[in-house]
């Protein structure tokens, strides 16, 4: 196609210029080859400028199948890095939270059945038994630390309480569950 | 290859000016007949270089490519008949 494109814009302007410069413009048969070739020139021109044109717009249907493809991949690679960041993201999550995911995991079989109500809620409930009784011996050892520093009742309830000494409800409170501490510990 | 289409339309262009230098030698009528036919598209050239805006308007092309084809004819048309007339 290349080769016809060439040949055909070659022969345009050899039929264009040849026969006007070379033949000889008062004699009759000269002038009408002059004419004839003149008019094929035309022809092979506009042959040509046909066969370029199609070749053009061809050039560009195949860049735009380019751009549409190359846009295609950008857009598969980075749905599928958001997909992974997301995954990574949940992971991070739910190592970082395991009360927040045992808590989705409970509402998730709260609503797949209900019989298995009581069975979340007892995990619940045993969830947040073991932090009472974690933040207890943590209290207790604390106490028993600052007690070992010589540190009054009074002062360590402030500590680890936040209530000033005095005839409130919260202090007395505060203090009851300071002697079960010291008793446990005491028993322990 | 967009150059390439180009080229050989505006190539066409120069040789049917070369073309219609050949036919107004051929008898004075002729000569005649192509003298005003130049005439008018002169007069359309200057109309359509005056009335650019509205005209690409109504042709739906940008003043640019307007200017771009008025002044490739005026080239074709100089190159076209002074490669007949210097021969």
């Amino acid at each position: 196609m290349h080769l016809k494109l060439f040949v055909l814009s070659a022969s345009s302007v050899v039929l264009w210029l040849a026969p006007l410069s070379a033949l000889d413009k008062t004699l009759g048969i000269h002038k009408a080859l002059q004419g004839v070739s003149l008019t094929a020139a035309i022809a092979c021109a506009v042959t040509a400028g046909n066969i370029a044109r199609e070749q053009a717009e061809q050039n560009e249907i195949e860049e735009i199948k380019t751009r549409a493809i190359t846009a295609d991949v950008v857009d598969e690679i980075a749905t599928s890095a958001y997909i992974s960041q997301q995954q990574r993201q949940q992971e991070a999550e739910q190592i970082l939270n395991p009360r927040e995911q045992l808590e989705r995991l409970l509402a998730l079989t709260y609503d797949e059945s209900e019989s298995s109500e009581p069975i979340a809620q007892k995990a619940l409930a045993e969830h947040e038994q073991n932090d009472a009784q974690n933040s207890d011996a943590e209290r207790a050892e604390r106490i028993m630390q600052l007690k070992a520093k010589g540190w009054g009742k009074a002062k360590i309830i402030l500590e680890i309480w936040g209530v000033s000494k005095g005839g409130s409800p919260k202090y007395k409170a505060a203090e009851t569950e300071y002697e079960d501490l010291i008793q446990k510990a005491g028993g322990q | 290859m967009r150059a390439v289409y180009l080229g050989n339309f505006f190539i066409a262009g120069c040789i049917a000016f070369s073309l219609l230098g050949w036919v107004a030698s051929l008898h004075p009528i002729a000569f005649r007949a192509v003298f005003c036919l130049l005439a008018a598209i002169a007069i359309g050239w200057g109309l359509s270089w005056l009335l650019d805006f509205s005209l690409s308007k109504l042709l739906k092309i940008s003043v640019a490519d307007l200017q771009a084809l008025l002044i490739g004819g005026l080239a074709m048309l100089v190159i076209g008949l002074g490669v007949f007339l210097c021969t």
